[in-house]
């Protein structure tokens, strides 16, 4: 253990002298490849222990420590922290290329590109061509995106959503207390408080995956209720996906239509009728759904699941009936909803 | 002035003429981003290359940056444009020339603030392309789960293709949709924003996707620049395909099938190539099977081919390839359909119909018996058709149409020379009487045009040739007792033989063996002997001792005669 926190220790500083140091002018491709190789070495580290809440202090520990004393020689340097180590080599290599001494030498051969279609991707421990192998990678995707159509969810949404069922399910492998799963989870929306939108498609994505396993299908239903555990998450998600998507939700697990048909009757239940403009509207925010969005909801329900056309119907009209039973416009929500899906 | 000239008079700047241009169009390209911008950027892009080319051999023949910023005002504005274009960014060999373009300009010590700013600013682009730090949400989760950048992009790219070849797969074009407008629009568009990625690997699978993809639509099909730029690929040899993909590159690439046609027949007709390489050569191009499954192509190899011959009647090694080629093709074609010859005339339409099943009937699935017919009846049909073709000449002399269809029953006969080969083996064991129609097949093969009627001539040289093979082979028969009356006195055989052996232009050996194999074989050791003594004493007796040569042949001829076999 000692060996690997001096190791850790070491390649912090040599990621601390990437970004600040003059020294890198002498570096030449051996060196760079031996960083390169360090930063993997941290990757790996992380990868191994970042789930075993010891180790993980320990190392932890560690950080502060170099972090205090490379705080100390350089005052620009910014603390590295448990969870940087996990991307080590990104980190490296944005310092470098933000290090103004960095020698030319060492650009064109991280930027090399080979022309021909020799140079695939699958030599991982090549620094050389590397810079250029993730513009071609970037380049692609950003190419290829366009052509997707309309998106259910997206193919980045797709892939982050994989991977987030992937962590989810290896930090509840890795420990009985679920406490720490819901630790990982709200970390994660913690940080994108801002960014909620952009979470929801991969929520949805990472619910929507085929699961190959037991562990998998039990990390989708703790992903289920921490969902529903939290209103505000399950709201933001309904509002900013797309019917088909929630019907695809709804039709693959049933906890989820459960929630999502009793969210769409609050909603109904919310809702006003402005005479002025012949609409329903959603009393509490201007930015919650509409009317018609509503409809389109049930509509692509009714769709993926044609068993419950029936149920929600008859429940309908029994509202409907409670409210008076009327047949006009605009007296019952519930009414102009049937009127609406009848169409 | 003539483009020639235009082009030495600008030979050193080129680049400043065409400067303003190219910043035009990157402006442009990055203002809209539909199919149409994306066939723009394809069509260009061989240019770019070349245009980028020239820079980087100018910004690096200038020692200072600054320099060559004041030489080429715009280059900053073009270069960064251009890398902020993913269709740009995306084909390696552009990709590679900007970023060369980029680095160059970068100074180790830079002089002045101008150089000083330059630095900075590729340092930032060239940050900006490689890393996400800029990405905002998108890439921020990923960093919070530490996946590394590289196999984040590289499992999106993946997950895209897939998706891509997925919603391509599904897409129909019914004939009667017409009107609707159907969804092979997107599949254009698709092969239109894929032409940058020809070269890419993780793409691979979505550019044989789309080159497998049914195009039944009249309106819309794969975009000419796609195919295009496949082509170069595949001439560069620079393209990852399976095996349907490039069967189906050909079928819709006429450029890139001729092309492989044309390899296969250099490297199969090669000084050093011998006919196991040259089979071996032609099944693995796949050339054979691309023919079985389309008769299209078929058509174009065999016009090709077709063209060759003409050029090189006789060739051996080209024939060779052609006999080669068919076999294999034929093969595919039988694994593809259980009755392949019902559909051979839409693969032969110019050759003889009656002259198809017979000549590609193999001989292993003949009884040994029937060859013979079979090729006496293959021979007959061949030497009518030259006949009435004759006659059509002699009566028509103005008719100028030549001998097409006596070429086209040759060209089938090279194809299935398999038959030929049959021929020439039953020739050793025909007699004299049978022999004609098998010797006229084969004087055929090999001249097939009867141009100032030496056929008739031909004929006989070549009767005269199986003649004296026939004998030279068969000498052992020579004095076999014969069923003819009045038959002939062995004795004047045997004489005649003797006195060849010792005057006759064959070695010593050889002549000892023939001798001792017919003496043997008739029994008539003691005769020759004394045939052979008697002669040595009329030899004696002229005198001529002198020919020392001559008296070694008896002796040997007489050691070899009293020798027990």
């Amino acid at each position: 253990m000692e060996a690997v926190l001096k190791n850790v220790g070491r390649t912090v500083e040599l990621l601390a002298v990437a970004a600040h140091s003059g020294v890198v002018n002498e570096w030449d491709e051996q060196t760079v490849t031996r960083a390169f190789h360090w930063a993997r070495y941290c990757e790996h580290i992380y990868s191994r222990f970042h789930g075993n809440p010891v180790i993980r202090g320990v190392l932890e520990k560690q950080l502060q420590l170099t972090n205090h004393s490379l705080k100390e020689a350089l005052p620009e340097y910014n603390a590295v922290s448990f969870l940087d180590l996990g991307r080590c080599q990104d980190l490296l290599l944005l310092w470098l290329l933000n290090n103004s001494a960095l020698p030319v030498s060492i650009m064109k051969m991280l930027f090399e590109t080979k022309a021909s279609a020799d140079s695939t991707s699958s030599n991982y421990e090549d620094v050389r061509g590397l810079c250029s192998q993730i513009i071609q990678c970037k380049s692609a995707c950003t190419v290829l995106r366009p052509l997707l159509g309309v998106p259910t969810v997206g193919a980045d949404a797709e892939v982050q959503g994989e991977m987030l069922m992937e962590r989810l399910g290896s930090a509840l492998s890795q420990s009985s207390d679920p406490l720490r799963a819901e630790d990982f989870l709200s970390s994660v929306l913690q940080e994108f408080e801002v960014a909620a939108e952009h979470l929801c498609p991969v929520i949805a994505a990472a619910l929507l995956t085929t699961t190959d396993s037991a562990a998998q299908t039990a990390s989708q239903d703790f992903l289920l209720d921490w969902l529903q555990s939290r209103r505000g998450t399950l709201q933001h998600v309904c509002t900013a996906l797309p019917s088909k998507v929630l019907a695809d939700l709804a039709k693959r697990h049933q906890k989820f239509r459960d929630a999502f048909c009793k969210l769409l009757k609050r909603w109904a239940s919310e809702m006003e009728y402005r005479v002025t403009e012949g609409e329903w509207v959603h009393a509490a925010t201007s930015s919650a759904v509409s009317f018609q969005k509503m409809t389109e909801h049930y509509l692509a329900l009714f769709e993926a699941c044609p068993s419950l056309r029936t149920e929600i119907e008859d429940e309908l009209n029994a509202r409907r009936i409670a409210d008076g039973d009327f047949d006009v416009r605009g007296l019952s929500v519930w009414g102009d909803i049937l009127l609406a899906l009848r169409k | 002035m003539t483009e020639l000239q235009v082009q030495q008079t600008t030979a050193h700047w080129p680049n400043v003429q065409e400067m303003p241009f190219w910043l035009e169009k990157a402006i442009a390209w990055g203002q809209t981003d539909t199919p149409h911008t994306w066939k723009d950027i394809s069509l260009h892009l061989k240019r770019l290359r070349d245009f980028l080319q020239q820079l980087l051999t100018e910004i690096s023949s200038v020692s200072s940056t600054t320099e060559t910023l004041n030489r080429l005002p715009l280059l900053g504005q073009l270069l960064g444009r251009l890398c902020w274009n993913p269709h740009v960014t995306a084909e390696g060999a552009s990709r590679g020339l900007l970023l060369q373009c980029l680095l160059a300009l970068y100074s180790e010590h830079p002089s002045n603030a101008v150089e000083g700013k330059a630095n900075q600013w590729i340092q930032k682009v060239l940050c900006h392309l490689a890393t996400d730090e800029e990405d905002g949400a998108a890439v921020a989760l990923m960093k919070h789960l530490a996946v590394p950048t590289k196999e984040y992009h590289l499992n999106v790219l993946k997950k895209m293709v897939t998706r891509i070849q997925e919603s391509i797969g599904n897409s129909q074009c019914s004939v009667s949709s017409t009107n609707k407008g159907c969804s092979c629009g997107s599949v254009w568009a698709a092969s239109e924003a894929c032409v940058p990625l020809i070269t890419c690997p993780e793409a691979s699978p979505l550019i044989g996707a789309l080159l497998q993809q049914q195009m039944t639509c009249i309106r819309e099909g794969l975009s000419e620049n796609f195919l295009g730029a496949l082509h170069s690929a595949y001439s560069r040899c620079d393209l990852l395909l399976d095996e349907q993909a490039v069967v189906s590159l050909w079928y819709q690439s006429l450029p890139s099938l001729e092309e492989a046609v044309l390899n296969l027949l250099a490297s199969a007709t090669a000084a050093g190539s011998t006919p196991s390489k040259v089979e071996e050569q032609v099944s693995k191009s796949l050339l054979p099977k691309a023919c079985a499954q389309h008769c299209s192509v078929f058509l174009v190899v065999n016009d090709i081919f077709r063209t060759v011959l003409k050029q090189t009647e006789r060739n051996e090694r080209v024939k060779n390839v052609f006999q080669t080629f068919t076999k294999c093709f034929f093969m595919e074609l039988s694994r593809l359909q259980p009755q392949p010859s019902a559909s051979l005339k839409a693969f032969f339409p110019q050759s003889p119909p009656s002259l198809l099943i017979p000549l590609f009937t193999m001989p292993s699935e003949m009884p040994q018996e029937s060859l013979k017919n079979h090729l006496m009846w293959v021979s007959s049909s061949l030497q009518r058709l030259t006949e009435e073709e004759e006659d059509e000449e002699d009566s028509d002399s103005g008719n100028i149409r030549g001998n097409h269809k006596v070429f086209e029953a040759w060209f089938l006969l090279v194809q299935c020379a398999y038959w030929v080969q049959v021929a020439v083996q039953l020739l050793v064991t025909s007699g004299p009487e049978d022999c004609g129609p098998l010797l006229w097949l084969l004087t055929f093969y090999h001249h097939p045009t009867n141009r100032w009627h030496h056929r008739a001539s031909q004929l006989v040289q070549a009767k005269a040739a199986w003649d004296h093979l026939y004998s030279l082979f068969s000498t052992v028969a020579l004095l076999a007792p014969k069923p003819q009356q009045p038959s002939l006195a062995p004795s004047l055989t045997l004489n005649l033989l003797v006195n060849f052996a010792t005057f006759g232009q064959l070695p010593q050996s050889t002549s000892a063996e023939i001798t001792q194999k017919v003496v043997h074989q008739s029994g008539l050791q003691d005769e020759a002997a004394r045939v052979l003594s008697s002669l040595r004493l009329r030899l004696n007796d002229r005198g001529s001792f002198a020919n020392d040569r001559v008296h070694l042949r008896i002796e040997e001829l007489h050691n070899t005669i009293k020798k027990p076999m």
